[in-house]
């Protein structure tokens, strides 16, 4: 039997009020002090992803990736055994970047300074002249590990030595329901990037909260807002330790026009001929900077790559699952990423006059609504591990 | 080659369009979008919105590798115009302003591309 839609309601405030009700401070959006903090506290401590196992298809198979805030380069490899692993890209010998490319296929990877000669498992296999040396133990020169795990497909790292949680702790139970998404299937991907001039966390909140939608993307987003939920505003939250969901509002009835519902219908058709679930509609918020779209039309993760204080990048990729290249996946792809690249882009000078505004030092606290309560969420993650290293270093000389 | 043989038949009427609009790559194809004028795009996009479903259809008789030059071309035209409709569609008359913003990002690996 049929019955009229229940109309939307927006999570209450009251519900969300147990995440908190104050201004936030405004200094830690735009301090280098705190950012330093930060980069110790919570981005050299923490899972942060860095790529996907499709990069790496066979053995042999390498990628390079740069930390900037930590000014490391890493190198993740593929073994003859499978298996996956990283190092820091470095020659153990005098410390000379090892591998150049940012990506390709190779057994061995040979230091251009004095040959030194690594295997893809990080053992030192020749150096010319060794015996010159003083070490006895080759295999104290084998390339230094970094941490490193697979959820849903994507690789992560995690700078410190002796990580306080595994990968499969930090995601938790949210691990189940990221192996449901695309992600975890894709073999395949299309990326676009941008760097604003803004902190981390200014611009990955932009992308916490539906607030702004109707205002910054009045003609790219006029499919998604509708009468009932002018703001389109999520249907619930979920908050997992330092993660967090959103479940994405769908339009009963929404504005589309008709070569977007052309460019839409093939990418529904692919998503049905790859089997995808068509019903999720679950956006992660993983800690502590990077979110993914579960939705099958537009299966898109977002990497917010801090920099410094004041600047960050944004990677955006849209992971694919089949394997075919018919014209119609093709132009569903071209769609999507097209569709995709026009709403970011919009976001990217907001974001950063919202920087600008903040460092002028006008405002001393930042007054997040309720329907903003994720950004409240991360910046209590965030100032939580902050002020534990602060006190746990006290006493120290900066 | 002569313009009335640059696509396959049936598709002659999009071939003033391929010096500007048939693009090998992803990112050219944002740029052409953003240095394009208003009436560039809107001549495209009238000409060819009706010509996509046909041509996906005898597109999607081979695998890619397949494409005689003909073929390439009209896949490459037809990819351009998923960055076109955002243009004429969506954004109307507020692509100059939208283009401030988009000239920033860059794509930097496209699935699309082959």
């Amino acid at each position: 039997m049929n019955r009229p839609a229940d109309p939307f309601q927006p999570v209450s405030k009251e519900a969300l009020a147990f995440v908190g009700t104050n201004p936030i401070p405004a200094k830690p959006y735009y301090d280098p002090d705190y950012f330093q903090l930060e980069v110790e506290a919570v981005f050299k401590k923490t899972w942060m992803q860095i790529g996907h196992i499709c990069e790496l298809p066979q053995p042999g198979s390498f990628i390079v990736r740069e930390l900037d805030f930590a000014g490391v380069s890493i190198l993740i490899t593929r073994g003859k055994d499978d298996e996956i692993r990283a190092f820091h890209n470095v020659c153990t010998h005098r410390g000379t970047r090892l591998e150049q490319a940012t990506e390709g296929r190779k057994s061995m990877f040979s230091c251009p300074y004095h040959m030194w000669t690594f295997a893809s498992d990080g053992e030192l296999k020749s150096a010319p002249d060794f015996e010159r040396f003083y070490v006895t133990d080759k295999s104290q020169c084998n390339l230094p590990k970094i941490a490193v795990g697979v959820c849903a497909g994507l690789i992560f790292v995690n700078l410190d030595k002796s990580p306080e949680q595994s990968l499969a702790d930090f995601i938790g139970p949210l691990a189940e329901r990221l192996e449901q998404l695309p992600v975890a299937r894709a073999t395949s991907f299309s990326e676009y990037t941008y760097e604003v001039d803004a902190n981390w966390k200014l611009t990955y909140d932009n992308f916490q909260e539906n607030y702004h939608l109707r205002f910054i993307h009045p003609r790219s987003g006029e499919a998604a807002g509708g009468e009932e939920n002018p703001f389109g505003y999520p249907t619930q939250y979920g908050f997992h330790d330092p993660h967090r969901t959103q479940t994405i509002w769908s339009n009963p009835a929404p504005k589309v026009k008709p070569f977007q519902m052309f460019g839409f219908t093939k990418g529904a058709i692919m998503s049905m001929k790859d089997g995808l679930d068509m019903t999720i509609k679950d956006y992660f918020g993983i800690f502590p900077s990077l979110f993914i779209l579960g939705n099958a039309s537009t299966p898109f993760s977002q990497s917010i790559m801090p920099i410094a204080h004041n600047r960050s990048r944004s990677v955006i990729r849209l992971y694919w699952v089949g394997e075919d290249d018919s014209a119609t996946r093709r132009f569903a792809q071209e769609f999507a990423l097209a569709t995709a690249l026009d709403i970011h882009s919009e976001d990217r000078a907001v974001i950063e006059a919202g920087h600008k505004g903040l460092a002028s030092g006008a405002l001393q606290h930042i007054h997040f609504q309720s329907q903003e309560v994720l950004c409240r969420h991360l910046f209590k993650e965030v100032d939580k591990r902050v002020q534990a290293y602060k006190a746990s270093h006290a006493g120290e000389k900066q | 080659m002569s313009s009335a043989n640059l696509l396959p038949e049936g598709f002659e009427s999009l071939s003033p369009f391929v010096e500007q609009w048939a693009i090998d790559r992803s990112c050219d194809r944002l740029q052409a979008r953003l240095n394009s004028s208003y009436e560039e795009r809107e001549v495209f996009f009238e000409a060819g919105k009706g010509l996509a479903e046909p041509a996906l259809a005898l597109l999607g008789q081979k695998p890619s590798k397949e494409y005689s030059e003909q073929e390439a071309r009209l896949m490459n035209l037809v990819l351009t115009l998923a960055h076109i409709a955002q243009a004429v569609e969506i954004q109307r008359d507020d692509e100059d302003f939208h283009a401030g913003y988009a000239k920033y990002i860059t794509i930097s690996h496209s699935a699309a591309d082959r």
